[in-house]
């Protein structure tokens, strides 16, 4: 059930409120978005609401990553070792990787231009769009949400500042992803070691591999959260506004002009 | 019966349509009830800003991109160092952090130098209800009880 069907008499809409989620054309930094693909192929793409294209940026990335032995060459070449980075990479796999690698930054920085045109036309149509979203297996509507809460559900477990902001795509895909690299990277382990001080053996238990994917994936969850909690929260008072100025502003109502009374 | 208009402002939220619907619930006409969407100064400042940047986000951007980066670096490096990887990659994330936090301070603050921005809550609606004097209490009541920022009563 939604309160507006779209009766495609708009040239450009400028969100859409669906069970799964509030999807928003807004004003974005092509420089930021292009960064997060750069981070992660694919983090790009989600944040900028284009999921199926950023799933199949993100799977890409971890599996031919893995096999080429990217981020291990990663960790060898921060440290200095270049030798041993240029032995441990896979020439079975290493070449594809870049292509691809950069088509992601430079696709995701040409759309983030392209649509901050789009969002300005479709702000000045400003055309009624879909605000209420129910249905047998979620709802969703136009609602103001807290961005620092969303940031702290994200540093304990990437995803869930997602689902406190209702963004289900992005959600379910980050929380899958965040257990295959927890349990790959041992990085728990890790931790409960270090809670009981053994700081060499924390070190030894981690997979360098897997665990040079977790920072992008919190930073990606944090500031995709953060976001779009603020831009859903700008949609909610923009969409308020127009809702009174088309509701109540009667030509007929006259302001009194007397006296402040008690 | 003498008129009277109760003047109230709001902050743009779910409190202030369910003060509305409790309007209309006791009696007061749509066309009794004017509302006027104030633009925001912090708004107006923000689209005419940049055309390319989020705003509200302005101020984590860079520091989220460099505390990803530091922290790919500093995690890699951490398995040589004496406190491992875990600990050397939280603590190049809060330096990246802290370093891009930094330097959007100093271009929003020093180099724009800004126009002071409201903090807290504001009024972002003004709503002026008319009715009669006799509903004057009920109303404000109804007014006060679902957040308004302020409420004045003029005859």
């Amino acid at each position: 059930m939604n309160n507006y069907t779209n009766d495609n008499t708009a040239r450009r809409y400028k969100a859409h409120v669906s069970v799964l989620g509030t999807t928003q054309i807004h004003l974005r930094n092509p420089y930021i978005i292009g960064w997060w693909s750069a981070a992660f192929p694919g983090f790009g793409h989600l944040l900028l609401s284009k999921y199926l294209r950023g799933y199949a940026l993100f799977i890409w990335e971890v599996i031919v990553n893995i096999r080429a032995h990217v981020n291990l060459a990663m960790v060898y070449s921060f440290q200095g070792n270049i030798d041993l980075a240029k032995e441990v990479l896979d020439t079975r796999w290493l070449l594809m990787y870049i292509p691809v690698y950069l088509f992601g930054i430079w696709d995701s920085y040409r759309t983030t231009v392209d649509m901050n045109k789009i969002y300005l036309l479709a702000n000045s149509e400003d055309h009624r769009f879909n605000t209420f979203s129910l249905g047998a297996v979620e709802m969703n509507y136009l609602d103001k949400r807290n961005p620092v809460i969303s940031v702290m559900w994200s540093l304990f477990v990437p995803g869930l500042g997602q689902l406190y902001i209702h963004r289900i795509l992005t959600a379910f895909f980050v929380i899958f992803w965040v257990v295959v690299f927890f349990y790959y990277s041992h990085i728990q382990e890790a931790v409960s070691l270090l809670f009981l001080g053994k700081v060499q053996q924390a070190t030894s238990v981690l997979n360098p591999e897997w665990l040079l994917f977790l920072p992008s994936h919190y930073g990606f969850a944090t500031f995709d959260a953060y976001m779009n909690t603020v831009e859903n929260n700008k949609l909610y008072e923009e969409e308020q506004k127009n809702y009174l100025k088309r509701n109540y502003q009667a030509t007929g109502f006259r302001i009194l002009k007397g006296q402040k009374v008690k | 019966m003498i008129s009277l208009q109760l003047f109230s402002t709001y902050e743009s939220n779910a409190f202030l349509e369910i003060a509305i619907s409790a309007l209309k619930k006791k009696g007061i006409k749509q066309e009794d009830i004017f509302a006027v969407p104030l633009d925001n100064r912090t708004e107006e400042r923000k689209v005419f800003d940049s055309l390319h940047r989020s705003d509200g986000i302005s101020l984590v951007d860079i520091g989220m991109a460099l505390a990803t980066a530091f922290s790919v670096v500093g995690a890699s490096i951490g398995f040589k160092l004496a406190w491992g990887p875990i600990y050397w990659g939280l603590i190049s994330a809060f330096i990246g952090f802290v370093l891009g936090f930094a330097i959007r301070l100093i271009t929003e603050l020093v180099l724009k130098k800004k126009k002071r921005v409201l903090r807290g809550k504001h009024s972002e609606i003004i709503l002026i209800i008319d009715c009669k004097e006799t509903q004057a209490e009920l109303i404000e009541n109804i007014l006060w009880n679902h957040f308004a920022l302020g409420v004045a009563k003029v005859n």
